[in-house]
């Protein structure tokens, strides 16, 4: 069989799928602390090629014994293998909302390190979140955009009665004279956070667990109110990166159509009878 | 259907709720007490799509096993912003702007469930003649306003003047005197992203919601307002036009991606020709 035929295949599977990583990204544009997906392409493991006969044995039964060779190694395709979200910061909005909140991160002892607001998600657990776009709900507790809670330092909702409160640039919420420190968390590998969709992110279960952004004292940020951190998209280099996915998908799709000409080539014309 | 083209069709159908919002703000940018409103984008679920299953094929990982693919993006919370207007003045009798933030009127609004109570920060007022030789305080739909006491606002015609003091006190002038004849209740709204905006300028407590610390009253010492002026609409201009250009700008890049992703299947389709 020509194998190059599935290779060219896998090859179009895998440019349809880095378009879906990067139209995901386009659309997400306009979301506050959204970070956007980075696909990387890897070839299929190598297969090794053998050669395969067969040795006839001169004995009066005429046995025949297989043999083998080694032609050498052959990657059979192409596939997405990741989609890495890059933590870049983004940039700051102001909005003069009093609920918005922009987490703005300074030195990290890591290099792939990222501080996020805590949330707890409808299962009452804990989940986290860039997007600082908040609201008050009907009793008084601080929400995200969906209406999940936003956590304190130790873990609860935070209740801020009304709209009346100021935030400080350490993430302290003032309520009443009532000081709530803002729970925020810090991955030192927040490559291996998990995207949940409603700008959550989990902490996976065997990758590096998320700490108290407060206890590591080598973690610098800030915390604005009346700002919003806005996605880190680049829209310029996200549709240059989609026309060079759509010309290589093309590519494969040609590599593709050479294969089904010569298949046809063997089909139609070897061994025609005139 | 090709997953790319579902994502953009999403944001797209988001992207223009987002410009109706903008369309209603800017439609609204010469109304008395309107405050504007906006609202910003979330990120729509994630799918995981296990496209390895050797995992030891897949050295150098940085991330977890699979690859997460989101399915757009929709609006989230619509915020309604109470910040104050800028202030007009009418010379008007009966037009007064409230100056505190959140502050709002009271109205009574017969509703098909009987009559309730409605919040606005329209401070046009007009008075209608009822039966019995005596006017009523209402706005420009002709709803009462309700009065400090919780009752509708009811004065005795023929007065020579009327105005309305920085507390909300309405004075009216009768030959030689000035006495105090009515006076306007005002709350503040303690959690006003829970109030439902219903149109002509008013807000109520939408339903199923308990009402209680959402809107509380204010004490008589704490109302500020200002007569013979109205507060115009919040609206800024040139931030809803950046808005406008942004969203359209989102909205084109979205039309082409289901562009390229069309002309992806429609090389699909060429395959076999």
């Amino acid at each position: 069989m020509l194998r190059g035929f599935y290779t060219a295949a896998s090859g179009m599977m895998a440019n349809q799928r880095m378009q879906e990583t990067l139209s995901n990204n386009m659309s997400n544009a306009n979301t506050p602390g959204y970070k956007a997906d980075q696909g990387t392409m890897r070839a299929f493991p190598e297969l090794l090629i053998e050669q395969m006969g067969s040795e006839s044995i001169p004995v009066s039964r005429g046995l025949n014994v297989p043999v083998r060779g080694h032609v050498g190694s052959l990657n059979t395709g192409v596939y997405m293998q990741e989609a890495i979200p890059s933590f870049a910061q983004g940039d700051i909005r102001e909005t003069g909302v009093g609920t918005d909140f922009a987490l703005i991160q300074g030195t990290v002892p890591d290099e792939s390190g990222s501080i996020f607001f805590n949330v707890q998600n409808e299962a009452g657990e804990e989940r986290y979140t860039r997007n600082g776009n908040f609201t008050v709900d009907g009793e008084g507790f601080l929400t995200t955009n969906q209406g999940y809670y936003v956590l304190d330092d130790t873990g609860n909702p935070i209740n801020t009665g009304g709209m009346e409160f100021d935030l400080s640039s350490n993430g302290t919420l003032e309520v009443d004279g009532q000081e709530i420190p803002l729970g925020l968390s810090y991955s030192p590998e927040a490559g291996s956070m998990v995207k949940e969709g409603n700008d959550l992110f989990q902490a996976a279960e065997n990758g590096e667990p998320v700490e108290n952004a407060r206890e590591n004292e080598a973690v610098e940020f800030n915390v604005r109110q009346n700002f919003l951190e806005q996605s880190n998209v680049d829209a310029n280099r996200t549709m240059t990166e989609m026309m060079n996915t759509y010309r290589s998908f093309e590519m494969n799709q040609r590599v593709l159509k050479a294969y089904d000409q010569s298949m046809q080539k063997t089909v139609t014309e070897i061994g025609r009878i005139r | 259907m090709n997953r790319s083209m579902i994502q953009s069709a999403v944001t797209m159908g988001q992207l223009q709720s987002k410009l109706d919002l903008i369309g209603n703000n800017l439609s609204n940018s010469e109304t008395t007490g309107y405050k504007s409103r906006s609202a910003d984008f979330s990120s729509l679920l994630f799918q995981q799509i296990d496209n390895q299953s050797h995992e030891h094929a897949q050295v150098g990982r940085t991330t977890p096993e699979g690859v997460r693919i989101g399915a757009g993006a929709r609006l989230g919370h619509t915020n309604l912003d109470y910040r104050q207007g800028s202030l007009q003045n009418t010379g008007r009798d009966l037009d007064v702007a409230l100056l505190g933030d959140n502050h709002l009127f009271q109205l009574r609004v017969e509703t098909e469930t009987g009559p309730e109570t409605q919040f606005t920060r329209a401070g046009n007022f007009y008075l209608n003649p009822i039966d019995n030789g005596q006017v009523l305080l209402t706005n420009s739909n002709g709803h009462p306003v309700i009065g400090e006491d919780g009752e509708n606002i009811v004065l005795e015609e023929g007065f020579q003047g009327i105005s309305i003091d920085q507390d909300g006190s309405i004075l009216v002038k009768r030959g030689d005197g000035q006495a105090v004849e009515g006076e306007l209740s005002v709350t503040e709204a303690v959690r006003p992203r829970m109030l439902e905006a219903i149109g002509d300028n008013r807000f109520r407590i939408p339903d199923g919601i308990n009402p209680d610390g959402i809107m509380e009253d204010l004490p008589r010492g704490d109302i500020e307002m200002k007569n013979k002026t109205l507060e115009a609409s919040n609206v800024d201009v040139s931030k809803q036009m950046t808005d406008m250009l942004m969203a359209q700008r989102a909205y084109q890049f979205n039309a082409k991606s289901i562009s390229t992703g069309d002309q992806m299947m429609g090389l699909v389709n060429q395959l076999r020709s």
